[in-house]
């Protein structure tokens, strides 16, 4: 079984996508025999009220009883806007999402922003997962109306060290930690920090050239299949494990990466 | 794949399918109140796509690679070879790092006729010079083309434009070799939106350099380097559009999704290789997920390149 833990619908304002609709994702999932997606609507970074995304989103994902079986939907929530706290028990307990995205840089906020935290432990109190981002896009070939990431400036793409300071406030909420960028040398504790918290990195991120060797550094339990779809080519992420050699990941480990480790984290 | 389950195992065997499509309601949390699931689900999920072997049913020329600079020697090449189906990497150690003096350069390709040495089935060296030292540079090339190393590959000590690289490009057409180029284009580069400073090496050549090159030596042959490292790839390939001696390679640590298809369609399907500057998963999943048809990826993979060792007589059989 396949499940994608790191993908979108909706659209991104500076560059044309393709595969960006729930019926687009759904063809591509049964073209390559992804079973279910887990999505957030990419509308929602954009929105200054991000609950205008989660709608669109449910209604998307109400429009064909097909998709209700093969889309996991999160919630995008900015702790910084008016009301975030009904959005969030909106998205919950009406809508049914199952998790919820954050996007510190693009709503502006500091990652240990008390509002930040608090969004975390409620997540955390409903059992959910909260997700983050290293970078949505590679900043190099941004637009000029993206985020900035010039010399000097203080906004730049994340690195491990940025996101686990919201590990560390609230470590026993559940962490979903996408597209693996910015390599950086962890210290003994924040090591520790990792392989003791719920925290899984997909496998869509550049950084990881050899899968084998992450899986050594993190262990096999912090992997999980994830495409960053539709932002990144649907495959470079599932090739990550499909292509370990047996000695380097049994069976038994390479199912754990393609579902097995989502499973355990979203609850199935 | 045994993670693509077919639809007697996804009703009845795993977990999650036990539970049947009722994870959409119990699992998933959507509510519908008053809907049930959609059966045929169960078919659509059970996909036969297996990566794997899609991986190894093309034969591929990685025509961007390099040994000894970002991750060891050439036995880490051979591994991912081996592991992504590459046949044949053309691997080069351009001037990187200092100031690419002849000492330098001669050092970095005898390291690749070493490689080509200890692995001479799979890695070819492509030579590297330095078009400042123009006479050093051409006894280089003749020296590494007598040894068996087929293609320029340069880096940033001058922009591929310079009258300085006339020469060399000129021995280039005589070779009926290729000049690939570390090449870039992003914001604060060259003409496009000047005012950012991102710190690139003032003499990286960009598109619009290209562009003037192929118009002068319109026999000369140019590789325009990883359209996916990490630079703007639709600028680069619009700009290539009507020049038909400008090629470009795949390769680069970046994987959007449209690239490809994109890229085919700005300039063709003979203008395009197959190369992986040393990030291997993307460089081959990128091409695997477009839309190109199975012509097209033979090409990409393999053929496109080996028509232009064609041309010298040191093509692939």
């Amino acid at each position: 079984m396949l499940i994608d833990i790191n993908a979108y619908v909706g659209n991104w304002p500076f560059q044309q996508l393709k595969y960006n609709t729930c019926e687009a994702l759904y063809e591509r999932m049964n073209k390559f025999g992804v079973d279910v997606s887990v999505i957030s609507n990419l509308n929602g970074i954009f929105y200054k009220n991000t609950q205008s995304a989660n709608e669109e989103l449910y209604k998307e994902i109400r429009s064909n009883r097909r998709f209700k079986d093969r889309f996991i939907p999160y919630a995008v929530i900015n702790p910084i806007y008016a009301g975030w706290q009904d959005d969030l028990e909106t998205c919950i307990k009406t809508y049914g999402f199952k998790g919820v995205r954050l996007y510190p840089r693009y709503h502006d906020y500091e990652i240990l922003d008390p509002a930040c935290i608090e969004l975390v432990k409620r997540v955390r109190d409903y059992g959910l997962p909260v997700a983050f981002n290293y970078r949505m896009v590679d900043s190099r070939e941004r637009s000029w109306m993206d985020i900035s990431n010039m010399k000097g400036n203080a906004i730049r793409e994340w690195n491990l060290k940025n996101i686990l300071p919201i590990v560390n406030a609230v470590p026993d909420a559940k962490y979903m930690i996408l597209n693996f960028a910015n390599a950086a040398k962890l210290d003994t504790e924040e090591m520790n920090l990792v392989k003791k918290s719920d925290l899984l990195f997909d496998t869509s991120g550049r950084t990881i050239t050899n899968m084998s060797d992450f899986l050594n550094l993190y262990g096999s339990d912090k992997f999980a299949f994830g495409t960053h779809s539709p932002i990144l080519d649907y495959l470079t992420g599932l090739l990550r494990i499909e292509s370990l050699h047996s000695n380097e990941a049994d069976e038994n480990t390479k199912e754990m990466l393609r579902s097995g480790n989502a499973k355990k984290m979203l609850g199935f | 794949m045994s993670n693509l389950i077919n639809r007697r195992k996804f009703v009845t065997g795993t977990a999650l399918s036990a539970a049947g499509i009722l994870m959409s309601d119990r699992v998933l949390g959507m509510h519908h109140a008053g809907e049930t699931s959609d059966a045929s689900v169960t078919e659509s999920v059970a996909s036969k796509y297996n990566l794997m072997k899609d991986v190894m049913k093309y034969r591929k020329l990685d025509s961007h690679v390099h040994a000894h600079l970002f991750d060891g020697g050439p036995e880490g090449n051979i591994a991912f070879a081996d592991r992504l189906g590459i046949d044949k990497m053309f691997v080069s150690l351009p001037a990187y790092h200092g100031v690419g003096t002849p000492q330098e350069f001669r050092s970095f390709n005898d390291l690749m006729l070493k490689c080509m040495k200890q692995y001479p089935d799979r890695l070819i060296g492509q030579f590297t010079a330095n078009a400042i030292y123009q006479k050093e540079s051409i006894e280089e090339i003749k020296r590494c083309v007598d040894l068996g190393m087929v293609g320029l590959k340069v880096y940033t000590q001058l922009k591929i434009n310079d009258p300085l690289f006339y020469p060399i490009i000129e021995k280039m057409i005589d070779l009926k070799m290729i000049i690939h180029m570390h090449a870039y284009t992003q914001l604060g580069l060259g003409g496009y939106r000047m005012k950012y400073d991102t710190g690139i090496r003032p003499n990286t050549s960009i598109p619009e350099d290209f562009v003037n090159i192929a118009k002068r030596y319109p026999e000369a042959m140019f590789q325009y380097a990883h359209i996916g490292g990490g630079g703007d790839w639709e600028y680069a390939c619009k700009s290539f559009v009507h020049y038909p001696n400008i090629y470009v390679d795949t390769s680069g640590s970046n994987n959007p999704e449209n690239m490809i298809d994109s890229a085919m369609k700005l300039l063709g399907e003979d203008r395009l290789f197959f190369g992986s500057d040393n990030c291997y998963y993307q460089s081959v999943g990128k091409i695997l997920a477009s839309n190109l048809t199975e012509n097209q990826k033979k090409k990409v993979f393999f053929d496109n390149y080996n028509e232009i060792l064609k041309k010298s007589g040191r093509n692939v059989d």
